[in-house]
C-alpha cells in the first residue's frame, strides 16, 4: 500500500472578480500517492492551475479540505505553508522562473539557501547538475542556455532539496518534442531513484503518455482518474539526455 | 568570506536596468552631495563661530566666580586667581589663559563723554588671546606694569576726537558705591574693521582695574585651548582642579546667544538635509516600486519556492543598501570638488557683511570656509543608506504582499 501524500476532499475554490463570482473548482475529491506520475488534463478553465495551487499551498480552498503530508493545509499560517513549500515541494513552471542573474548553479543553490544549508550547499547544488547531466551548464547564466537547459536546470531547483512531491504547470509548453521528452526521461529518472512523485498540469499528449496516471478534470472536478502503463515503462524511449 | 546569494542577487540586479540604476545612484549622490555640502559648510562656519569668539578675547573656556553666569556681574572676583592661573597655564592643551577684570566706565575729553567697559588685562597673555588686542591702528599695545595707560578702540576715538598722547578723563564707581577719577593717556588706537566693536575697546593694566575699582584680583581667566574639539573635555577636567566657588563655563555658556545660534544653524541644517533627503528617499521610493511591479513574477516565483516574507524584504533592502553605498560615492564624488574649494579658497561674505563685522562683541571673518574631512565618508555612508533603505521600505512591503499564485501561470501576478 503506497503512502498518501495528498488527500483533497470537498475541496471548492470560488474567485470573486467584482461582482461576478467563478467556481473554479466544485467539490473536487483527488488522493494522490507516493510514487504517482500523474498528469492532471483538461481544457482550459476547467481547474488544472488552481488544483495545483491549492496541492502546492499556494492558496487556500474555499471549501472542503486539502491535506498534503497528513497537514491540513487550511491551519497553516503563511508562513508555514512557505516553510512546507521551501522543504518538502518543488515547483517546474512553464516559462521556466530561472532568476536571471545568477547562473545555473546559483540558481539551484538559492533554494539551498534558502532553506538554510551551509557552506557545503555549492557542491551539492553542483552535485545536483551532475547527476542530471547538467554538470556543464552550471556557470552559464538563464539567457545563455536554451529553452531546454532552462527547464532542466528549473528541474534541478525544484529537486536540490529532494522534495517528496514535485508539482510542474505545463513543463513541456515552451518546448520543442525531442527537449520535451528529454525532460520527462529526466523526471522519470528522479522518481525511480528517488521515489519523488511528480504531479503534471498539462495539455501536451506526449506528457500524458509518459504519466502512470491521468486525471481529468472539467468544470472543476474529477470526471475521470486512470492509471495506465507509460511510455517510458513500455521501455520506448531513450535515456536521459 | 563567501558572500550569500542573496547579496550577488540583490548587487547583480542593479545591473539588469542600468540606465534606472545609474538615474537613481546619481539622484541619491545629489541629495547626498547636497548634504555633504551643507554639513561641511556648517562644521566650517560653526568651527570658525567658536574660533571667532574664542579670538575675539572670549575664549574657549572661562573661569568665573561662581553666580556669575546669572549675574553678569563685573564686581565679582575669583576666589584664588593667582594660582588657578598657574594650575590653567601648566595644563596640556591650553594654548593661552589670560586673566581679566572688568568695570563700568566713563571716559571724558573736554566736553565728549563716552561710557565702556573697562577691561583690566595681563598685556602679552592679551596679546596672545585676542585679535582685538592685536589690531592695533596706531601706537603699540600696554605693557605690562605701566599704570595709568589705556587702549581705546577708533571709534571711541572718533567720537571723543582723541589722538595718541592724549589723557582721557575716567570716572569709575568703587566697590563703595563712590567715585573713583583718574588721568588715562592714549598709547594705542585698535582698529578691527567693526564700527561697533571698536566703540566699545578700552584697554587697560589689570592693576589699574584694581587700583580703580578697589577690587582685588582676576575677575575671569579667559582660556583658548589647542583644539575647540576639547572645550567640554577640557571643562570636565577643569572642574575638578579649580576652588570650590567658582565655575568653569564653555564658550556656550559665557556667550549664550552665539550657543544658541549655534544651534538653530544646525537645526535648520539637519532641516535642510531632511527635505533633501525625504526628496531623494521619494524619487527611489518611486524607482524601486516601479523595479518590483517590473518583477512581480520573479518575486512570485520565489514566494513560491518557499522564500518567506522576511527574506524577500532582506533582498529588497539589500539592493536598496547596494544603490546607497553606490551612491553615497557618487555623492563623496560629487560634493568633494565643491567641498575643496570651500575649504582652502572659502567664501567671502565681504561684499554682503563687509571686511569686519561683529555681533554682540565677537569679531567674524567675512570669508568662511568649509571643513573637509575623513568624517565625510561615514556621513555620506549613513545619509545615502538611510535614505536609500527608508525609501525601499514600501516597495520591499509590496513585494511581500504580491500573490504566489500567480507563478504558476502566464496571468499578471
Amino acid at each position: 500500500m503506497k503512502n498518501t501524500l495528498v488527500d483533497a476532499t470537498n475541496v471548492k475554490k470560488d474567485f470573486r472578480t467584482g461582482k461576478v463570482v467563478v467556481n473554479a473548482l466544485r467539490g473536487l475529491d483527488l488522493t494522490i500517492h507516493e510514487g504517482d506520475f500523474l498528469s492532471i488534463v483538461g481544457p482550459s478553465g476547467s481547474g488544472k492551475t488552481t488544483l495545483l495551487n491549492l496541492i502546492g499551498a499556494l492558496d487556500v480552498a474555499t471549501s472542503g479540505t486539502v491535506k498534503v503530508f497528513g497537514e491540513d493545509l487550511s491551519t497553516l499560517s503563511r508562513r508555514k505553508r512557505a516553510d512546507l513549500r521551501l522543504k518538502s515541494l518543488g515547483f517546474v513552471f512553464q516559462a521556466y522562473n530561472l532568476v536571471p542573474v545568477l547562473t545555473a548553479r546559483e540558481n539551484v543553490e538559492f533554494v539551498l539557501e534558502l532553506q538554510g544549508v551551509g557552506s557545503e550547499r555549492c557542491e551539492t547544488a553542483q552535485s545536483v547538475l551532475e547527476d542530471l547531466s547538467l554538470g556543464e551548464l552550471a556557470d552559464r547564466r538563464p539567457n545563455e542556455l536554451s529553452g531546454g537547459q532552462q527547464q532542466r536546470v528549473a528541474v534541478a531547483r525544484a529537486v536540490a532539496s529532494r522534495p517528496r512531491l514535485v508539482l510542474a504547470d505545463e513543463p513541456t509548453a515552451n518546448l520543442d518534442s525531442k527537449n520535451a521528452e528529454a525532460l520527462l526521461e529526466m523526471m522519470r529518472h528522479l522518481r525511480d531513484e528517488h521515489s519523488m512523485t511528480f504531479v503534471f498540469s498539462t495539455h501536451d499528449p506526449l506528457v500524458v503518455s509518459y504519466a502512470s496516471r491521468v486525471v481529468t478534470l472539467h468544470d472543476g472536478t474529477v470526471v475521470s482518474d486512470e492509471m495506465k502503463n507509460s511510455v517510458a515503462d513500455d521501455g520506448k524511449t531513450e535515456g536521459i539526455g | 568570506m563567501k558572500i550569500s546569494l542573496t547579496t550577488k542577487f540583490a548587487v547583480r540586479t542593479l545591473g539588469r536596468s542600468k540606465r534606472r540604476t545609474l538615474l537613481s545612484v546619481i539622484g541619491v549622490g545629489i541629495g547626498c552631495a547636497v548634504a555633504l555640502f551643507l554639513s561641511a559648510f556648517m562644521r566650517g562656519a560653526n568651527e570658525m563661530r567658536v574660533q571667532g569668539i574664542a579670538d575675539s578675547g572670549f575664549g574657549h573656556l572661562r573661569i568665573a566666580p561662581g553666580g556669575w553666569e546669572k549675574s553678569r556681574e563685573n564686581a565679582l572676583r575669583l576666589q584664588d586667581g593667582r594660582a588657578e592661573l598657574e594650575t590653567v597655564r601648566a595644563m596640556e592643551g591650553v594654548k593661552v589663559a589670560a586673566p581679566h577684570a572688568r568695570s563700568t566706565a566713563l571716559l571724558a575729553f573736554g566736553t565728549r563723554v563716552a561710557g565702556v567697559e573697562l577691561l583690566g588685562v595681563d598685556p602679552p597673555a592679551e596679546q596672545a588671546i585676542s585679535r582685538v588686542a592685536r589690531a592695533m591702528s596706531e601706537g603699540r599695545y600696554l605693557n605690562p606694569g605701566h599704570k595709568g595707560m589705556t587702549v581705546i578702540g577708533s571709534t571711541i576715538a572718533e567720537r571723543l576726537e582723541v589722538e595718541l598722547d592724549d589723557d582721557l578723563f575716567l570716572t569709575v564707581v568703587r566697590e563703595g558705591g563712590e567715585m573713583e577719577y583718574a588721568m588715562l593717556r592714549i598709547v594705542g588706537i585698535v582698529n578691527t574693521g567693526s564700527r561697533d566693536l571698536d566703540a566699545t575697546i578700552c584697554h587697560v593694566t589689570l592693576e589699574d582695574v584694581q587700583q580703580f575699582t578697589g577690587l582685588n584680583g582676576a575677575g575671569e581667566i579667559t582660556i583658548t585651548l589647542d583644539t575647540a574639539r576639547k572645550v567640554e573635555q577640557t571643562a570636565s577636567y577643569l572642574r575638578t582642579v579649580i576652588p570650590e566657588g567658582d565655575d568653569v563655563l564653555t564658550w556656550k555658556e559665557v556667550r549664550p546667544a552665539q550657543g544658541a545660534d549655534s544651534k538653530s544653524d544646525q537645526a535648520f541644517m539637519n532641516l535642510f538635509v531632511g527635505i533633501v533627503v525625504v526628496v531623494v528617499m521619494l524619487g527611489i521610493t518611486s524607482a524601486q516600486l516601479t523595479a518590483i511591479l517590473e518583477r512581480r513574477r520573479e518575486f512570485a516565483v520565489l514566494m513560491a519556492l518557499g522564500m518567506k516574507g522576511i527574506q524577500v524584504i532582506r533582498l529588497v533592502l539589500v539592493e536598496a543598501a547596494a544603490l546607497g553605498i553606490l551612491g553615497a560615492t557618487a555623492g563623496l564624488l560629487l560634493a568633494m570638488p565643491l567641498v575643496y574649494y570651500t575649504a582652502t579658497t572659502g567664501i567671502n561674505f565681504s561684499a554682503i557683511i563687509g571686511e569686519g563685522t561683529s555681533m554682540s562683541g565677537v569679531l567674524f571673518d567675512p570669508v568662511m570656509y568649509s571643513d573637509m574631512g575623513l568624517w565625510m565618508i561615514p556621513r555620506a555612508l549613513f545619509v545615502a543608506l538611510i535614505s536609500t533603505l527608508i525609501a525601499a521600505l514600501y516597495p520591499a512591503w509590496y513585494a511581500v504582499k504580491i500573490d504566489p499564485t500567480s507563478a504558476l501561470s502566464l496571468r499578471e501576478a
